[in-house]
C-alpha cells in the first residue's frame, strides 16, 4: 500500500505528458529555438542599423528579410539532399509555384499574409506530392533530370500559354498583399525599441514563421524520420531490407521539402510584391543547390547561412563593396568563394563551425 | 506446416539456369544449411526468397502464403530477415542507431507519419535495440561510429541489425566470409547462441564445412542450380555423390 501516492503521482505525470502529447518539448530543442529566436533579433540591427559593423558590411533591412526567406529554402532543400541523400534539380518548381499561387490568391481571394502563405504551401505540397511520385521512381542523375525537366514544364507552362493567369514574360503582377490580421501595414516600422532591433512588421512576420520552420525541422530530424531519412542515404538497400518502405520515405521527404519551398515562395511574393517568371526557371533550383552545399548539407543551420552568404555576395559585392572595381566580377567571385569553401572545407561553412567548435571544446558537445 | 516452402522455382539469367527447379522446405525450429561449389546459384536463391530478384517460374511461400508478389520490404516485415555477405550497415550512424533502425521497422511497420514525434518517445524501439546490442556483444561500443568498428564487429552488427527486425526466418549469406579465424569463431559462437536462446529458424549459406557441418540439423546441397543431396550433416558427410561433385572426392 505503501507505494500508491508514488504510482498516482506517476499516473498524473503521464497524463500531462499525453495531453501535451507530441507538442512537448524535448532534449535540446528549448534550446536551439531559443537561440534561433536571439540571432533572429539580433541580425537585421546588427546588419542595417548598428554603428559602424552595419557601415562596414553594407546591409540592408530588405536584404536581411530576404536572406530568412532562402534560408527557409535551404533548410528544407537540405532535407532532400543532405539527409535524403536525393538532389533535385528542380525545387524551383515549388518556389516558383508557391509563389504564383499565393500571387494569384492575394489578387482573387484574400491578401491576408498568413492566408497567402497557406495557400502558396499547399499548392507547393500538392505539385511536390505529384512530382515527387513521378520524379522517385529513378535514382541518382536520372531522378536529378527528372525533377529539372518537370520544373522547366512549369517554366514554359506559366511563360505563354499561362499567361493570362501568371503574366508570361513580365511576371505576375497583380499581388495585392494586406495588412497583416488587418492592423499591421507589413512595410510599416515596428514601434519603439522594436522597430531598431527588428525594423518592419514584414522582418518580425518572416522571422516568426522562419522561428516556426526550424523548430519543425529540428523536430522532423529528431524524429524517426530523421533515422531513416539518414539510413536511406548511409545505404539504401539495407534499410529497405530491415522493412522499410524506402520508396514512400523518399516521397515523404520531397514533399516535406516542398513544404520549406513553398512556405519560402510564398514569403518571397510578399516581399517583393511580384513574381519574376526567373523564379520557375532552372537557376533558381540551382541557386538553392549552391546556398545548401556552401552552408554544409546535412545540417540544420548550415543551410541558411549558406543562404546568407550567397545573398550578400548577390545583392551588396556585385553593388561595388568593399571595392568598385569589383561589381562587374561579381559572379566570379560567388564562384571563388564556392571553389575555395568547398576545397578547405568539404562539408561546407558549417561544417567548418563545427570543427572550430569540436576543436575549442575537445569534441564534446 | 512449413515455414518456407519453394516450389520448383526457376531463374534464368539470359541462357544461364541458375536456379534450376528448386524446392526446398525449410520446417519451424530448424536449421538448414546451403553449400555448394561457386557458381551452384546459393546467392541467387536467397536473392529470391529476398525477392531482391524475380523467378522466372514457380513459387515461393513463407507461413503457406505466397511472396513472389510481395516486395522486399514487404517479406521483411511478414519476418524473412537477412544478413548480406558484406557488411552492409549504416556506416555513419552510431551502432545504436543501427540497431534502432532495424527495431523501428519492426515495431512501427514499413512506413509511418510520426514525423512530429521526438525518437525519445520510442520506448519500445530503445529496448529493442538494446537487446539485441546486448545479444551481439556490441553494447559497449553502442556509441561509437560504425565506420570506426574493426571488420569482425562490423560483421556482427550487421547480423544484430538483422536480428533487431525480430524475424521468424534468419537467412545467412556467409556471416563469416573474409572473417579472420578468431572472428569466425566468435561467430559460430554467436550464431549457436542465437540458435539456443532465440529459437529462430535460420537458412545459413557457407563455404566454411566445419561451420556447417557443426550447426546445421540439415544440409542442402546446391551444384549448377540443382538440388543434387539433401540430409543430415552425417548423411551428406557420406554421400559419394556430393563429395565427388563438391567436396572433389576429397575425404571429409
Amino acid at each position: 500500500m505503501s507505494d500508491e501516492p508514488a504510482s498516482a503521482s506517476e499516473t498524473d505525470t503521464s497524463a500531462v505528458a499525453d495531453m501535451i502529447g507530441i507538442w512537448a518539448p524535448r532534449g535540446n530543442e528549448v534550446r536551439v529555438v531559443a537561440g534561433t529566436a536571439i540571432i533572429l533579433g539580433l541580425f537585421p540591427f546588427v546588419f542595417a542599423r548598428m554603428p559602424v559593423l552595419s557601415g562596414l558590411l553594407q546591409g540592408y533591412q530588405s536584404l536581411a528579410t530576404l536572406i530568412l526567406i532562402w534560408g527557409i529554402f535551404a533548410l528544407g532543400f537540405d532535407l532532400l539532399l543532405g539527409y535524403t541523400g536525393l538532389l533535385s534539380f528542380g525545387h524551383a518548381a515549388f518556389w516558383g509555384g508557391a509563389a504564383y499561387a499565393a500571387g494569384v490568391f492575394s489578387q482573387q481571394v484574400s491578401g491576408s499574409p498568413i492566408l497567402m502563405v497557406a495557400a502558396g504551401t499547399a499548392f507547393a505540397v500538392l505539385l511536390a506530392w505529384l512530382l515527387g511520385f513521378l520524379s522517385l521512381r529513378r535514382g541518382g542523375i536520372y531522378f536529378a533530370i527528372l525533377t529539372l525537366a518537370f520544373a522547366q514544364m512549369l517554366f514554359y507552362m506559366s511563360s505563354s500559354p499561362l499567361a493570362s493567369i501568371t503574366g508570361g514574360e513580365n511576371g505576375f503582377t497583380g499581388v495585392e498583399t494586406a495588412e497583416l490580421f488587418g492592423i499591421f501595414g507589413l512595410e510599416s516600422d515596428l514601434p519603439a525599441v522594436l522597430g531598431l532591433l527588428l525594423g518592419t512588421w514584414l522582418y518580425l512576420f518572416v522571422a516568426i514563421i522562419t522561428l516556426l520552420c526550424v523548430a519543425l525541422a529540428y523536430r522532423i530530424l529528431n524524429s524517426p524520420y530523421g533515422m531513416v531519412f539518414r539510413a536511406i542515404r548511409e545505404n539504401e538497400q539495407r534499410a529497405e531490407f530491415v522493412g522499410l518502405n524506402v520508396w514512400r520515405y523518399r516521397l515523404m521527404s520531397f514533399i516535406l521539402s516542398g513544404f520549406f519551398a513553398g512556405v519560402a515562395g510564398s514569403l518571397f511574393v510578399i516581399h517583393g510584391s511580384y513574381v519574376p517568371l526567373a523564379s520557375l526557371y532552372w537557376t533558381t533550383s540551382g541557386e538553392v543547390v549552391i546556398m545548401t552545399v556552401l552552408g554544409g548539407t546535412g545540417s540544420l543551420f548550415g543551410p541558411i547561412v549558406g543562404a546568407g552568404v550567397y545573398l550578400y555576395v548577390e545583392n551588396i559585392v556585385s553593388g561595388g563593396h568593399p571595392f568598385d572595381f569589383i561589381a562587374p566580377f561579381w559572379h566570379l567571385i560567388l564562384g571563388l568563394v564556392f571553389v575555395v569553401t568547398i576545397w578547405v572545407f568539404p562539408r561546407g561553412i558549417w561544417g567548418f563551425v563545427r570543427d572550430v567548435r569540436d576543436l575549442v571544446t575537445g569534441g564534446e558537445d | 506446416m512449413a515455414l518456407l516452402e519453394t516450389e520448383n522455382l526457376v531463374k534464368e539469367f539470359g541462357g544461364l539456369v541458375a536456379t534450376d527447379d528448386v524446392n526446398l522446405t525449410v520446417e519451424e525450429d530448424e536449421r538448414v544449411s546451403i553449400i555448394g561449389p561457386n557458381g551452384a546459384g546459393k546467392s541467387t536463391l536467397i536473392n529470391l526468397i529476398t525477392r531482391r530478384l524475380d523467378p522466372t517460374s514457380g513459387d515461393i511461400r513463407f507461413k503457406g502464403e505466397s511472396i513472389v508478389d510481395r516486395d522486399p520490404h514487404e517479406v521483411v516485415q511478414m519476418g524473412v530477415s537477412k544478413s548480406f555477405q558484406t557488411a552492409s550497415i549504416f556506416t555513419n550512424l552510431t551502432v545504436r542507431e543501427n540497431a534502432e533502425i532495424a527495431a523501428l521497422a519492426a515495431e512501427h511497420g514499413s512506413f509511418g507519419f510520426k514525423f512530429l514525434e521526438h525518437h525519445d518517445s520510442l520506448t519500445g524501439v530503445h529496448e529493442v535495440a538494446r537487446d539485441t546490442l546486448d545479444a551481439v556483444g556490441l553494447l559497449s561500443q553502442a556509441d561509437r561510429t560504425a565506420s570506426e568498428l574493426p571488420y569482425g564487429d562490423k560483421r556482427r552488427l550487421e547480423i544484430g541489425i538483422a536480428l533487431a527486425a525480430e524475424p521468424d526466418l534468419l537467412l545467412m549469406d556467409e556471416p563469416t566470409a573474409g572473417m579472420s579465424p578468431e572472428e569466425t569463431e566468435a561467430t559460430v559462437d554467436l550464431v549457436e547462441e542465437v540458435k539456443q536462446e532465440l529459437g529462430l529458424t535460420f537458412v545459413l549459406i557457407e563455404h566454411d564445412m566445419e561451420i556447417v557441418f557443426s550447426i546445421s540439423d540439415r544440409i542442402v546441397v546446391l551444384n549448377r542450380g540443382r538440388v543434387i543431396a539433401e540430409g543430415t550433416p552425417d548423411e551428406i558427410r557420406g554421400d559419394p555423390e556430393v563429395q565427388e561433385a563438391y567436396l572433389g572426392g576429397v575425404d571429409l
